[in-house]
């Protein structure tokens, strides 16, 4: 079930990933619609990470190429932006919330350039839309791991690029953070961006994204969510494994427990 | 007038590591910084074979090549031979380094180099090689003009790439998604390092750069959470490392960059005992993170 669309936002031919001569991704073909939210699902190791790098071109591809907007990636380097894994930075580096999310403005000024006030008022208004406005001046190595990860968004907010390619956002976060960031990621849609979303939870993938990519190493499936989140598809994404965690995932539906942890 | 000499020359040696040293703690590189230093070696001979003097020029253009090539060479073990980062700096750095050793011993007879002088440098020199015109006018210690102009181009490359050096520091994958390349940023630093590391040998050798390298940089991290204080804090611990090494110098009648890098050591010392922050003296009551 890979459903291709016309005029996608991102288009990924044949493309084949490898670390160490050893294979993560094989043959992914796939197109992406815009003004979407499109969650990337798959097991641990499936490549999912390594997909949304190559998308943006941040590793060394084996075979195959990307265009997003319909044009090489490098020439549209200003209208992308990017949410790291939150593990993947030192935090106790010296610098403020607000150092961080000013960053966002750091791709459009170009060289030599200093951020003005227009740049730093986009970045205190990120903050505002991530509700951490108070925090501003505080020191990152004293943030939690929700708090983190609205800086993140806050930065890539500042940036107001047109398509967002998020690593985990929802990795380590409480709930208040976590449905904070799908509002934000819905107001984004609405707007018309599209933004992809590296995404392990599946009880939540029905309800927060209209196209889901189901990967494992090779391209499951991709589609709109509804079409793509059957049984019989995501069987073949994670293997025997699944059926453990759909029984859970029944059981806890029938007894209205509360479905995510922490 | 030489105490004033020397102690200018040890402050703008201080001045540009204090400042490149920054960078390499956060990216955790601070061992680079030696291994550059150190394998600048074989440039220096390389090129004072080629010109046969000791003019500045041509050695900063040599060791910096041999800087870059350094990198390169980490970067290149590291990635694609997949040996741990910090072996495959000791692999480069001792065998460049090494190579040097034996071009200074095999052409001895022509280099006017020696190992001491390299690897320790002698600061009190500075003032007896004076760069007089051909109308007789003394412009002062000629060392004092290749640190100088090598200061000026570090603060210039600081102040005009800040925000990329920052970035790139703090988060490579999102600089390089939004379109700053890593890999210029990485390679301007290492030649900004060699540069300042082999305009430095001759007054505090190769050994005591490495000091200046990490030392003030590190002391600056226990005394502040803001990059920018951080980079001004670290300059003037350099500096005021170099004026108190040169008189505890004078006082015990030793080696002053010695006495220089004591000193840097003793300011980390102190930071780490009584920074308001992360001091294990004065530590202030800290906002924890609430956990999430």
């Amino acid at each position: 079930m890979i459903l291709q669309v016309e005029n996608p936002v991102v288009e990924v031919h044949d493309l084949t990933v490898s670390y160490d001569r050893k294979p993560v991704l094989w043959g992914i073909d796939l197109t992406l619609p815009a003004g979407a939210l499109v969650g990337v699902i798959g097991p641990n190791g499936a490549g999912k990470s390594t997909l949304i790098k190559a998308m943006m071109d941040l590793l060394p591809v084996g075979s195959g190429y990307v265009r997003i907007f319909d044009k090489p990636i490098d020439e549209v380097r200003t209208r992308i932006s990017y949410v790291p894994q939150r593990e993947s930075v030192d935090w106790d580096f010296p610098a403020s919330v607000f150092d961080v999310v000013l960053m966002g403005s750091y791709g459009k000024l170009g060289l030599f350039r200093r951020p003005r006030k227009a740049d730093k008022d986009a970045a205190m208004d990120a903050l505002q839309k991530v509700g951490m406005q108070s925090f501003a001046n505080r020191q990152i190595s004293q943030l939690s791991g929700g708090q983190q990860q609205r800086v993140f968004l806050a930065r890539a907010l500042a940036q107001n690029a047109d398509i967002y390619f998020m690593d985990e956002p929802f990795a380590g976060v409480d709930i208040a953070t976590e449905s904070a960031i799908i509002e934000l990621l819905r107001i984004m849609r609405e707007q018309g961006k599209t933004v992809i979303v590296v995404h392990h939870d599946l009880q939540s993938a029905t309800e927060y994204f209209d196209w889901v990519v189901l990967l494992n190493m090779r391209l499951v499936a991709s589609g709109p969510t509804e079409q793509v989140l059957t049984q019989d598809l995501l069987e073949q994404t994670y293997g025997g494994k699944l059926t453990v965690l759909t029984k859970v995932g029944e059981l806890l539906k029938k007894q209205e427990f509360p479905s995510r942890e922490s | 007038m030489n105490a004033f000499w020397i102690i200018l020359t040890g402050s703008l040696v201080a001045t540009c590591c204090s400042l490149l040293g920054c960078y390499l703690i956060l990216r955790r590189m601070a061992m680079v910084g030696d291994a550059i230093s150190h394998a600048v070696l074989p440039g220096i001979v390389i090129a004072f074979l080629f010109t046969g003097s000791r003019e500045s020029v041509p050695m900063l253009i040599g060791a910096g090549l041999l800087g870059v090539f350094t990198t390169f060479l980490i970067e290149f073990f590291h990635r694609y031979a997949r040996v741990q980062a910090d072996a495959s700096i000791g692999v480069t750095f001792t065998w460049l380094f090494a190579i040097g050793i034996i071009l200074i011993s095999v052409f001895a007879g022509q280099v006017d180099l020696d190992q001491d002088c390299v690897l320790y440098g002698e600061i009190a020199y500075v003032p007896l090689d004076l760069w007089i015109t051909e109308g007789g006018l003394s412009l002062g210690p000629r060392t004092l003009w290749t640190i100088g102009i090598v200061t000026v181009l570090i603060i210039l490359f600081i102040v005009l790439g800040y925000k990329e050096l920052f970035l790139t520091t703090f988060d490579p994958a999102y600089a390089a998604a939004i379109g700053i390349s890593t890999s210029v940023w990485y390679y301007s630093l290492m030649t900004a390092v060699s540069l300042t590391t082999v305009a430095s040998f001759e007054s505090v050798g190769a050994i005591l750069v490495v000091a200046l390298l990490v030392a003030p940089p590190a002391t600056a991290y226990l005394l502040t959470d803001n990059f920018k204080k951080m980079l001004l804090l670290s300059v003037m611990a350099g500096i005021l490392a170099s004026a108190a090494g040169y008189y505890l110098a004078v006082w015990i009648d030793g080696s002053i960059a010695g006495a220089i890098a004591t000193v840097t050591g003793i300011e980390f010392m102190l930071a780490f005992l009584f920074s308001p922050s992360r001091g294990i003296l004065l530590k202030r009551k800290q906002l924890k993170p609430t956990q999430h």
